[in-house]
């Protein structure tokens, strides 16, 4: 990880719990990684493993009965007069109007399900003036100037039109750029995509990582790409957190993670993927089992149970804290133990 | 008689199927246009090969495979099944009843496990209904068979007394799996059936359903969106675009010659897991036509790089450009695309 400059977003030891009647789950612990200006992390992971509750903590929009429980999230404000200050957002009040400026503000989010994340009673035009109003002092004229601007950057053909259309009448894709356009309508520091283009269709969604490249090229934006398709990571991001039952387990370069991956989770869940590369009708390698259920977290490593290289007597017992294993790149692996 | 013990052959013949559904509007529900969801397909299915139907939402795919199993009735074509017993029948135009013994035939496997099993029955009776239906009347009969497939898919026999809620998505799946297989059908429609799983349980389903066509020798029609996942099963691909066959060939040539350029695009749209192979992408420009109002001539000229004046009036056939190779295009064999290698 080549760090020029502070990052502007810096999570540490994060844990963030449910408490629903039947017990504990939890969800998120002890996750850290660090956001760059300009830059793409990705956070990668199967279902169950924390990696939209991580976003939703960031943002402080976890419901109940989640709470966060640990850990800090600092952001760094924009550096005037030379002093970068950091918030810590584990503290702000979650309804108060410093967070709420920070969300859509500072740090823009995009879901995955563009369906369900408009309102259907309200033309996407309003929904986006809303936005633009709530965060800059404009006239209710001039903030529509710019939702019809920010359409047009994200490639929606005839914006003047499309503004006064309901999320029902655009199509998955072109709601996906709206849902795009809405998250950048107040240019953002940071990007939080939580699985932007799972619901796409494959050309669709070439067409939405190009549009986010552009767009974090002229804005020099970070983007933390949340998703499970290991494709999209290995063509978008920079940096990639590994994450498996509310844990990270690998982080590094994407290079590193795709060429030199060094926790045995990552390994299988890289050679159990199906590849366009692969010859014809051949059986691929699998990891054995399932994801435990969140009540029943194993002791331990929480791979062991399904790891090939578990190391008895070891890995059922303790857990391991990440250790370096290369440039830039932790793997939380006792593997790894005499190489500290 | 096991699957592996039928004559080789055809299974399904489908010859010019359409599948239109009439738009209503106004107080009178007047028809005030058709959605050419299904629009002139051709296509075969042998014994023990796997036939892979993709293409992007929209396209017809899941509509073409429920004309085939008749949930829905086509508009127009004929679907010729030649059964066990060596008869060949048109099933697009069988009654219900006489479409009823043919119907154990023909099984499917669903795209979601978790709504595709009803949680209020055990897996004996989830997978023991298709035999209690078809006349399997004894109960330790149909116990010994549950084992039996439940076995097959890499399941305890143990579990067939709990409840579809004890187990993960992967394990649903094996249970829809073992009920699909339960009466040996001769085609098995599997529409999606690894797209709601996780990554590293997609491979566990994957390879089951391999093994289990190399054991019994079943006949797969593999309706699916990912091009990876298809390349790991399919003998044969076919791509759909607006309701119509674009490109059909064994797997080998369709990802490395591929001949239409849809599928050319299609190829270099899937991400690759490689951050070494950034290479620039086609990304087609506009979006899919609309299957009520498609466009004149062939329904990719708009979005199409190397469309030709032609291409804005003339429907290009799905023509052989090589043994078992079918193309729809008019420039299908002067232009040179690029598959993956």
């Amino acid at each position: 990880m080549v760090a020029h400059e502070p990052p502007i977003l810096e999570v540490r030891d994060l844990r963030t719990y449910f408490f629903p009647d039947e017990g504990t789950v939890k969800a998120v612990d002890g996750v850290s990684f660090e956001v760059f200006a300009g830059r793409t992390l990705g956070i990668v992971g199967e279902s169950g493993c924390g990696k939209s509750v991580t976003a939703k903590s960031i943002l402080r929009i976890v419901e109940r009965p989640g709470r966060i429980v640990g850990g800090e999230i600092h952001l760094r404000a924009p550096a005037g007069n030379g002093r970068a200050a950091t918030v810590d957002l584990v503290k702000l009040d979650p309804s108060g109007a410093e967070i709420r400026g920070i969300r859509g503000g500072d740090i823009g989010l995009v879901f995955q399900e563009p369906m369900t994340s408009f309102s259907p009673v309200h033309t996407v035009g309003n929904q986006m003036e809303e936005t633009i109003r709530l965060h800059t002092r404009v006239e209710k004229a001039a903030a529509r100037e710019r939702a019809i601007e920010m359409l047009r950057l994200v490639g929606i053909p005839k914006p003047e039109r499309r503004i006064d259309e309901y999320a029902f009448q655009l199509s998955g894709g072109l709601r996906q750029r709206a849902m795009i356009a809405v998250a950048l309508s107040c240019h953002p520091r940071i990007l939080i995509a939580d699985e932007p283009t799972t619901a796409l269709d494959v050309t669709t969604q070439a067409q939405i990582l190009d549009l986010l490249r552009s767009l974090q090229a002229q804005e020099r934006m970070a983007i933390v790409l949340i998703t499970h398709n290991l494709g999209v990571v290995a063509e978008m991001c920079d940096e990639v957190v590994v994450m498996y039952l509310g844990r990270v387990v690998e982080r590094g370069s994407v290079d590193a993670i795709f060429h030199a991956p060094k926790h045995p989770y990552t390994r299988a869940l890289l050679r159990s993927i199906p590849s366009i590369r692969a010859a014809v009708r051949t059986k691929l390698p699998t990891i054995a089992g399932s994801i435990p259920h969140p009540y029943n977290r194993p002791s331990g490593c929480p791979f062991h149970p399904r790891c090939p290289e578990r190391i008895p007597g070891v890995c059922d017992l303790s857990e391991p804290g990440p250790r370096v294993v290369g440039d830039g790149q932790a793997a939380s692996c006792f593997l790894y133990e005499e190489s500290r | 008689m096991t699957a592996a013990d039928r004559p080789p052959g055809r299974v399904l013949e489908v010859t010019g199927l359409r599948k239109y559904f009439p738009i209503r509007q106004g107080f009178l529900r007047k028809v005030a246009g058709q959605v050419r969801a299904v629009d002139d397909v051709s296509f075969y299915v042998d014994r023990g090969e796997t036939l892979a139907l993709v293409g992007e939402s929209g396209c017809g795919k899941t509509t073409t495979s429920r004309c085939i199993l008749r949930a829905i009735s086509p508009t127009e074509g004929q679907i010729v099944f030649h059964t066990d017993m060596g008869r060949v029948v048109d099933i697009a135009r069988l009654s219900k009843h006489r479409l009823r013994p043919l119907r154990r035939q023909m099984q499917m496997i669903f795209q979601d496990p978790f709504s595709s099993l009803n949680p209020r029955k055990t897996l004996l009776d989830i997978v023991g209904e298709p035999l209690l239906v078809n006349g399997m009347k004894n109960r330790r009969d149909r116990v010994d068979r549950v084992s039996e497939l439940l076995r097959l898919v890499g399941m305890r026999p143990e579990y067939m007394r709990r409840f579809p809620h004890a187990f993960s998505g992967g394990q649903r799946q094996r249970v829809g799996i073992a009920r699909a297989l339960a009466l040996n059908p001769s085609l098995i429609v599997a529409d999606e059936p690894v797209s709601a799983l996780d990554v590293s349980v997609q491979a566990q389903i994957l390879n089951l359903m391999l093994d289990l066509q190399a054991q019994l020798g079943l006949t797969y029609l593999f309706v699916a969106h990912d091009l990876s996942v298809v390349k790991h099963v399919s003998d044969r691909v076919a791509v759909m675009y607006v309701g119509q066959i674009v490109e059909m060939a064994p797997t080998v040539p369709l990802f490395t010659t591929p001949k239409h350029p849809y599928t050319e695009a299609l190829l270099s749209a899937v991400p690759k897991p490689d951050p070494r192979l950034r290479v620039k992408r086609i990304v087609l420009e506009g979006e899919v036509a609309d299957p009520a109002h498609p466009p004149s001539g062939c329904y990719f000229h708009p979005r199409c790089p190397y469309a030709v004046p032609v291409c804005r009036v003339e429907r290009p056939k799905l023509e052989a450009v090589a043994p078992g190779h079918f193309v729809s295009c008019h420039r299908a064999r002067e232009l040179s695309l690029k598959g993956v290698e």
